[in-house]
């Protein structure tokens, strides 16, 4: 048996890379592990330079029996994601005190790939990535310097090897990427990767989204093919909230309508509204791709109406798209929105009863109610109400500000008549209930307005501080129309930004600050641009690609997705920068190579071997080449003396060049002597 | 793994075909093998568990990184291929030894552009050698043989091996090189000495005195004369370096003789002749040997010995 020992020139890179392996889970885990790690480098190292022995299998055995214990107190258990992370971490620097042998290190080396397999697993910026890909030279320069036995070994020579084999594998990497097919897991594992805690809820109460709107995190980019609405017209509708209880709008379904009536799955039975929906005449769309951040919640945005092209969701009978489980990780979908469509869904007699619907306590908005009928009574038709009412919140001094004075009683009399300073909800929840109140039908939309462009991808940038609640209303002829109450009241806020709306006033100047934007100029804003470019492309390209995207692309590189052409592609791709690498690592491998003053007397050496059917003795000066072909074809023997007399003299005459010129008449005497050798 | 008889027969003459005996071999691809070793199988099981996680969380990232383990495998056969092809192996010197003992063939290994790192070579079924060859270099590596019996010994096929740079695969070659090793015969002790030519001989044996010969005369050095026999007090008087000359004593020519052993066995006659070679070396007696189809004249020392010896071994067949 040969017992290999880790040659001393790798030891280092072994230390360097755990630490890098392990450094992204020991910044987001407990503070014991980077201990851990600590301590396991100083007694490896102690040892190394022989101060103590290396510790034996007894106190490596209650190491271990320590880290499960701590791990078991730290997170309450020792599987599931995060635990079992910190133990694999541990593990993987715990192994390290055994390593003497080679085959300890290989141990080492395949728990740190999966070390940074569990990196991705929580975070998946580009940067991360990177430094995974770091990781993965330094892993593959371990695996080097393991196999490298020469003591003398250089440990730089290592990491030059483990460069130039990373850059020949990672083209081959991507073919594998873009080539080999997904398929659909096998078993769900989710991870929650604990982020997006900020984001829409499912009802919206005064205060809910005024409160949203001091975060500037990202809630969802959105990418045009072509021509981008105007702002005006960017309302990324969440959810329809049609139940108000007083104080509270929340999502409902008509009475008696059944559930997988109201929301059409694809595959599953059609409702009839569905099916209207799509025989009615679209007119012009925006078609746009929207990568969503994780929210947790099922609901997509997009803009009405809706039609998915890519990606998985419910279209509801509100217009909106549903995704079958909730979002827990950035998600893309492409979307057409027609905006014509609206008007081809109908409101039934449930619908119009749920649509009508105020809180049964008649003391709630009592006011309101009055002021709703009396407009009823002023107005011929449902759009004379809702222009009275618009005209109501211009004219009368409301403000808007992201801190309204609290409501206790009466949210809605209370705003309307006393405070008349609120933010979003406050007006699209007391103009909805008007509108009730005056017989139009109406809902609460939640959703997003706006969004910032990105000059660079020319995408949008929609953050949570573009939150936004607004009304529709049932419209006779038109079918469900926006109406913006805010709008009346801070036309800025829909045509610049919450930003825009709020810088005016002194109170909220405060609440403005902390919210993130590009700057407006400058090389600090043209580089938020690019990180948001490239954070973009990256969420589009490299973590949106699914196996539909993954169809679309191979229709249109191989036109076919054919398993054989793809099984072809994916072959000849190799194959091909396999080659191409076996010709660069082979090129000196050729050996001796012939000047073309050799190729030529080989190859008419050759030819009369050939003809004659007997070996020729490979030691011939051309002329007695010439005397065997004069000898055998006597016919041929003026050119073979010819050019046995052409070939010395370029051989052997220091005044006759062996240039280009001289080489082609040889080659014009030899080709001449083919044909008369027969 | 052990195959089945005639399949292992068939694969060893297949492997004589294709790797044909020779004095000089470069490895190319026809003569390069390469499979992954168990922990490239272990790898790549790494890498589908890689590939199963990252379908199951939908993460392309850890997919990637699965097929980055997967492509730096396809590339590592490349490499590792590379480490073994060019490389240029040739017969280097021989030690011989006695019969039951071990002797030892020289490799010498070259190459001409490429650095070949941590080669492994071995017969079948022995210890490795480990060497490295970079470029432009020759290094001479000796591989101890089990001599089994007398005669020559051909070296057996050898294993050239190397699993650098990942350790993933294994590439290896067959060399059978053009070279052998001359078992001596094991001295076997005997009371007469087989030789004729002098009446003192035994009591020449007997009294273990040195032959006393007689001084004739100087001629000047020639290159292969002993070192003993120069006049060292002549040369530092300045007379040149000469050698000195010494007539035989009077029937003090040894002639170890194979016909004197008549109606022994070849192989034991051989050994006797060995053990008496070695005896009269060691006492520094001139000595010659008779064999049938070789003479050679009667001399001493270290030279005189090996190419006895050497003659002992290689009977019936010389040159």
């Amino acid at each position: 048996m040969r017992v290999y020992q880790v040659p001393t020139h790798t030891r280092l890179w072994l230390v360097i890379t755990i630490i890098a392996c392990s450094l992204p889970q020991l910044l987001r885990g407990h503070l014991w592990q980077a201990g851990l790690v600590v301590l396991v480098m100083v007694i490896r190292s102690l040892a190394d330079r022989q101060r103590i022995q290396l510790p034996g299998k007894a106190i490596r055995g209650l190491l271990m029996v320590g880290v499960v214990g701590i791990t078991w107190i730290t997170f309450g258990r020792i599987y599931g994601p995060e635990a079992g992370v910190a133990l694999l971490v541990s593990l993987f620097s715990l192994k390290y005190l055994e390593v003497v042998r080679q085959r300890d290190a290989y141990v080492v080396i395949v728990l740190g790939y999966f070390v940074c397999a569990t990196a991705l697993l929580f975070e998946r910026g580009p940067g991360m990535f990177a430094y995974v890909l770091l990781c993965m030279l330094l892993l593959t320069t371990c695996l080097i310097g393991i196999n490298h036995s020469d003591t003398g070994a250089r440990p730089m020579g290592h990491v030059r090897r483990a460069v130039a084999m990373s850059l020949q594998a990672v083209p081959v990497m991507l073919v594998l990427f873009v080539l080999v097919p997904r398929v659909a897991p096998l078993w769900n594992m989710k991870i929650d990767s604990g982020q997006a805690r900020t984001g829409m809820s499912d009802s919206m109460s005064p205060g809910e989204i005024s409160e949203l709107s001091q975060s500037s995190e990202l809630a969802f980019r959105v990418a045009f093919d072509g021509a981008i609405p105007e702002k005006g017209e960017r309302y990324w509708r969440g959810l329809t909230l049609s139940h108000f209880d007083g104080r509270t709008w929340q999502q409902a379904i008509p009475r008696g309508v059944d559930k997988q009536a109201y929301l059409f799955q694809k595959g599953g039975p059609e409702p009839e509204w569905h099916k209207s929906l799509m025989a009615q005449d679209r007119g012009s769309g925006y078609r746009y791709q929207v990568i969503m951040e994780p929210t947790q919640r099922t609901w997509l945005f997009a803009m009405k109406v809706p039609v998915l092209e890519q990606g998985e969701a419910g279209l509801a009978r509100d217009m909106r798209l549903v995704a079958s489980r909730p979002i827990s990780e950035s998600v893309g979908y492409t979307v057409t929105s027609y905006p014509n469509l609206s008007s081809a869904i109908g409101l039934e007699r449930s619908d119009r009863a749920l649509m009508l619907s105020l809180p049964e306590d008649q003391n709630v908005g009592r006011r309101a109610r009055g002021l709703a009928q009396q407009w009823q009574l002023d107005s011929s038709t449902d759009a004379d109400v809702v222009k009275q009412a618009l005209r109501h919140f211009r004219e009368k001094p409301f403000y808007y500000t992201l801190k309204p004075p609290p409501l206790p009683v009466d949210p809605i009399d209370e705003f309307l008549f006393v405070t008349r300073r609120g933010f979003c909800e406050h007006y699209a929840s007391s103009f909805t209930f008007m509108m009730r109140a005056a017989g139009i039908p109406a809902r609460v939309v939640v959703g997003y307005q706006g969004g910032e462009p990105n000059e660079l991808g020319s995408h949008l940038l929609v953050r949570q501080y573009d939150a936004h609640a607004w009304s529709e209303v049932w419209l006779e002829g038109k079918g469900w129309v926006r109406v913006d109450p805010t709008g009346a009241v801070a036309p800025e806020r829909i045509e610049d930004g919450l930003r825009a709306a709020l810088s005016g006033n002194g109170e909220d100047s405060n609440v403005l600050e902390g919210l993130r934007s590009f700057a407006s100029s400058g090389l600090l804003g043209k580089l938020q641009q690019w990180t948001d470019y490239v954070d973009f492309q990256w969420q589009t390209w490299v973590l949106g690609y699914n196996s539909q995207s993954q169809m679309q692309l191979l229709r249109q590189l191989l036109g076919s997705t054919s398993p054989l052409s793809i099984a072809l592609a994916l072959f000849g791709a190799i194959t091909l920068l396999l080659g191409l690498y076996m010709l660069v690592l082979l090129r000196q491998d050729r050996g001796y190579r012939q000047t073309p003053m050799e190729r030529e007397f080989w190859r008419l050496h050759q030819r009369v071997a050939e003809r004659q059917g007997a070996p020729l003795d490979p030691g011939l000066t051309p002329q007695q080449l010439a005397n065997t072909i004069a000898a055998r074809w006597p016919g041929a023997a003026k050119p073979a003396r010819e050019w046995a007399l052409q070939y010395q003299q370029a051989l052997y005459n220091p005044a006759v060049l062996a240039d280009k010129r001289r080489i082609r008449h040889l080659r014009r005497l030899r080709n001449r002597l083919y044909k008369l050798l027969g | 793994m052990r195959l089945p008889a005639p399949i292992q027969n068939y694969y060893q003459r297949w492997l004589s075909r294709r790797l044909p005996r020779s004095p000089l071999v470069i490895l190319n691809q026809r003569r390069i093998f390469i499979f992954p070793t168990g922990y490239g199988f272990f790898y790549l099981g790494v890498a589908s568990l890689l590939f199963v996680g990252g379908i199951n969380y939908e993460n392309n990232l850890v997919l990637s990184l699965s097929f980055l383990l997967a492509s730096l495998f396809l590339v590592a056969i490349l490499h590792t291929y590379q480490n073994l092809s060019g490389l240029g192996l040739r017969n280097g010197g021989s030690e011989s030894g006695y019969a039951a003992e071990s002797g030892s063939l020289g490799v010498t290994l070259f190459s001409e552009r490429r650095d070949h790192y941590c080669i492994w070579l071995k017969w079948e079924g022995q210890a490795a050698q480990q060497i490295s060859v970079p470029a432009g270099t020759e290094s001479a590596l000796w591989l101890n043989l089990a001599l089994p019996r007398r005669g020559r010994v051909v070296a057996p096929r050898m294993k050239v091996e190397s699993v650098f740079p990942l350790g993933l695969l294994r590439t290896w070659s067959y060399v059978s090189l053009e070279h052998y090793c001359l078992a001596w015969p094991t001295p076997q002790a005997s009371q007469e000495c087989p030789a004729d030519g002098g009446d003192e001989t035994v009591q020449v044996v007997s009294s273990g005195k040195a032959g006393n010969e007689e001084f004739r005369g100087l001629r000047s050095y020639v290159a292969g004369d002993s070192l003993r026999r120069i006049d060292w007090k002549g040369y530092a008087r300045g007379t040149g370096l000469n050698t000195k000359l010494f007539e035989d004593p009077a029937g003090g020519r040894l002639w170890l003789n194979w016909d004197a052993l008549e109606g022994v066995g070849t192989e034991q006659r051989l050994s006797i002749l060995c053990y008496w070679v070695l005896v009269l070396d060691q006492q520094q007696q001139p000595y010659g040997l008779k064999l049938p189809g070789l003479t050679l004249a009667p001399d001493t020392g270290d030279n005189h010995r090996l190419r006895a010896l050497d003659a002992l071994a290689a009977y019936p067949e010389f040159g």
